[in-house]
């Protein structure tokens, strides 16, 4: 397994959720994974998917081609990042007419894309390649809290692409919040969407989603809440008091990012994983 | 314009044809969940199928492929809306809604201006500063994603 990676942090994490970035190189770090960085990749491409799909075909191989450039697998925190870059580099290593349509579009900027890297989201990089019992041995403070997981969408869907764990009943992130101590509770509805994706088409019909599964994630009893995705936090913890008002009802759930739960198992303060950015207050006493 | 043409040139597109209207996309779709049905993938693609009409409401498709996933035909669902919304932004332009991400990353490369706000924050964490860039403007305008 590579132990390093190009990494790319998309746009969604550095202008609203810079703690996730940090926490997500606080762990690589613990674990020995080099972590280089790709600061003027910008965005992935994934809303030409709806546009215009030679634009997005070749936005996403200019990044692709930024980690060629560097000889290293590419590694995503976004699952919106996560579904358009692989997609993208599956159908252009299968289509050679369409990658010499995309590299016709990219020379005008320089680049080329060759095919000769993945693309990886971490939760892919922890489970499948690290492992479960590897990062439980880096745990040095286990925590005892019970905690409602969210996958997300574009981390395994469409599978018959993406082919990672199972979307009907996955088990790699529950995995991976178990092995810092937590517990992960089963909820209602638990691979409901967080609805962001229409969040700029119709904000009732994202904010009534997101807060269906607060709702769920409430009445289950979770102590937290933790995403893999940095648009799927906005959702839930950013806008969570948006959605408390449009469904006239009260949440208060801590929503934390992965790296920053599995930071504070690590060892890591909380300030050190930036706990104290995220929107719904984290009660540090949950963590002695 | 015809839909059914349109949709039959592209390879995910004449998985259109497999769908009998069973309903199994609708039942597990949220964006159904949460509309009583006003929202409805089944009648999405059954007009497409049966009238060749392109309905308004594809946007309210949260991508989440559920749909794509229950699929007893295989039928690319949530990919032949996705196709929907680009013939729809060929036929009628860029809705309202996705202007200012296409503003965004045309003047600097990112759906959202990394300006000196973000940066200095990610500064003071120790991050490294993130830089706008030109590439993107230039690949939107080669191929003619732009508004």
């Amino acid at each position: 397994m590579s132990d390093r990676y190009a990494y790319f942090i998309g746009c969604t994490t550095p202008f609203r959720e810079s703690n996730y970035d940090l926490s997500t190189r606080k762990i690589m770090e613990k674990l020995d994974i080099e972590l280089i960085d790709m600061v003027d990749a910008g965005c992935c491409g994934l809303y030409y998917e709806l546009v215009n799909e030679l634009t997005y075909l070749s936005m996403a191989a200019r990044v692709i081609s930024m980690a060629e450039d560097l000889k290293l697998d590419l590694m995503v925190i976004c699952n919106g990042c996560n579904g358009a870059l692989y997609r993208a580099n599956m159908k252009l290593k299968q289509n050679p007419e369409l990658r010499d349509e995309v590299n016709r579009v990219l020379s005008g900027v320089d680049r080329e894309f060759r095919g000769t890297v993945d693309v990886k989201h971490y939760v892919r990089v922890l489970w499948e390649g690290v492992g479960v019992d590897a990062i439980k041995k880096k745990v040095v403070k286990p925590l005892d809290v019970s905690v409602a997981a969210h996958y997300g969408c574009h981390l395994m869907k469409p599978s018959e692409e993406l082919r990672f764990d199972d979307p009907g009943e996955p088990v790699s992130l529950d995995e991976l919040i178990e092995a810092t101590g937590a517990k992960s509770i089963d909820y209602y509805e638990k691979s409901l969407c967080c609805g962001g994706y229409v969040l700029a088409a119709d904000q009732s019909i994202a904010y009534n989603m997101t807060g269906r599964k607060l709702r769920n994630v409430g009445k289950a009893g979770a102590d937290i809440m933790v995403t893999a995705c940095p648009f799927c936090n906005v959702m839930y913890d950013a806008n969570q008091r948006a959605v408390a008002s449009e469904m006239k009802e009260e949440f208060n759930i801590p929503v934390l990012h992965y790296p920053q739960l599995l930071g504070l198992a690590m060892g890591y303060s909380p300030k050190d994983v930036g706990l104290e950015q995220n929107r719904v207050r984290v009660d540090p006493k949950l963590f002695r | 314009m015809d839909l059914r043409k349109e949709m039959g040139s592209d390879v995910d597109g004449r998985t259109l044809n497999y769908c009998f209207s069973c309903g199994m996309c609708t039942g597990g779709c949220p964006s159904a969940m949460i509309t009583d049905s006003r929202y409805n993938p089944r009648r999405i693609l059954h007009r497409a199928v049966i009238e060749g009409r392109l309905e308004d409401d594809i946007w309210l498709c949260t991508n989440c492929y559920t749909c794509q996933e229950r699929c007893p035909t295989n039928t690319k669902v949530a990919d032949l809306i996705n196709l929907m919304r680009r013939i729809y932004v060929k036929e009628r332009g860029v809705p309202e809604f996705i202007k200012p991400l296409i503003e965004n990353l045309s003047s600097c490369g990112f759906t959202s201006s990394i300006g000196d706000l973000e940066n200095k924050r990610r500064e003071r964490m120790g991050l490294p500063r993130i830089k706008h860039n030109s590439e993107i403007r230039e690949i939107i305008e080669k191929t003619g994603g732009g508004l």
